[in-house]
């Protein structure tokens, strides 16, 4: 008996709807007006990511060339082993170091303000292609190499935007 | 003012006027400590390692010399040679976290991915044992005698700059020896 009953119940349930077009006529607007609002959550976060997404992607690009930069140029000694074809212990790897820090910290300063964004891109996406090649030619793709070609997409990406927000204007 | 087809205000060139002057300074500041912030052990020898394997060397045989290229062993210390004095615990540090044990036993699949870039070596002598340890493919500075009952910890902060058989920045990497309460000897 109980094993009929459910679907007994349901069926019935289901006829009560087609017999009855006022509740059917009032369940479809509430549908409506549910999809309709969800459609306007989806949409403002669509609207509100496209806004603000490149402007992410340029603080944490700038960020990441900030972080690198800071701690070449303050312990310059730490990171002679990246510098490809120079002896890690001479001073002269200590000065390319030394400069490359510099170039990053100029252009992370440059990349999270905004200014000449494409241009300042497009040297962060050179100087990665260049870590990228180093690392791939001296210990092959390994996860730190993969990690570098993801932030080199990143940059790429920057060198295209059109459409910033929160930038530094005169 | 126009760079590349893009503009840049006078407030632009005034920030990074200042980012390149913070640049210099803290570039010079960089040159002029280039020798210094080396780990507690001496591990990077002024240099990280960024071509040779993690390598290990331990020896159960009481006595034995270090095989190959490992550092001569200074013998049992001499009656005017000073033994380490204990600091704090291990375990009170900050890098306690990032700490896995080398010896005694078997390292950890951890602590051998800890050990990537250096060269540490253990052997035992005399009632003690014999720890040298420094960045692969650089050479070994002299081992030190610890009296039995030490253990030796390998650290790593970050796995993050470690790359295959590579450790690209040896800054954040140590060499803790400690007395068997667990206070660090070196």
């Amino acid at each position: 008996m109980s094993r009929k009953a459910g679907p007994v119940t349901a069926s019935r349930t289901q006829s009560a709807r087609k017999a009855d077009p006022a509740r059917r006529a009032s369940a479809a607007p509430a549908r409506t007006a549910g999809s309709a609002a969800d459609d306007g959550l989806v949409g403002r976060a669509q609207g509100i990511a496209a806004e603000w997404a490149p402007t992410a992607a340029r603080i944490m690009l700038g960020l990441v060339l900030a972080w690198f930069g800071y701690h070449e140029l303050i312990q310059p000694q730490l990171w002679t082993g990246y510098v490809p074809g120079v002896t890690a212990t001479s001073e002269f790897a200590i000065v390319l170091v030394l400069g490359h820090g510099w170039v990053l910290l100029m252009l992370a300063v440059a990349i999270i303000a905004g200014l000449a964004l494409r241009l300042a891109a497009a040297i962060a996406a050179v100087l990665l292609l260049q870590i990228v090649i180093t690392l791939t030619i001296t210990g092959g793709l390994t996860d730190l190499t993969l990690r570098d070609v993801g932030v080199l997409g990143l940059a790429l990406c920057l060198t295209g935007s059109t459409r910033q927000r929160a930038v530094l204007t005169s | 003012m126009r760079i590349a087809g893009e503009t840049v205000g006078t407030r632009g060139i005034a920030l990074l006027s200042v980012a390149a002057l913070v640049g210099l300074v803290l570039g010079a500041h960089g040159w002029s400590s280039r020798h210094h912030g080396l780990p507690p052990a001496g591990l990077s020898g002024g240099q990280p390692s960024a071509s040779a394997s993690p390598a290990s060397s331990r020896s159960a045989q009481p006595g034995t010399s270090p095989s190959a290229s490992a550092a001569p062993a200074q013998g049992p210390p001499s009656a005017g040679t000073p033994t380490p004095t204990p600091g704090p615990k291990l375990s009170s540090q900050s890098y306690a976290a990032y700490s896995f044990v080398v010896w005694p036993g078997t390292p950890s699949p951890a602590a051998q991915a800890a050990e990537t870039g250096l060269t540490i070596t253990v052997h035992k002598q005399g009632t003690g044992i014999s720890v040298a340890a420094g960045a692969a493919g650089q050479p070994l500075p002299a081992a030190r005698y610890y009296p039995t009952g030490v253990k030796v910890y390998v650290i790593e902060a970050s796995m993050g700059d470690d790359s295959g058989n590579s450790d690209f920045n040896l800054g954040d990497d140590g060499l803790v020896v400690t007395d068997s309460q667990g206070r660090i000897l070196q």
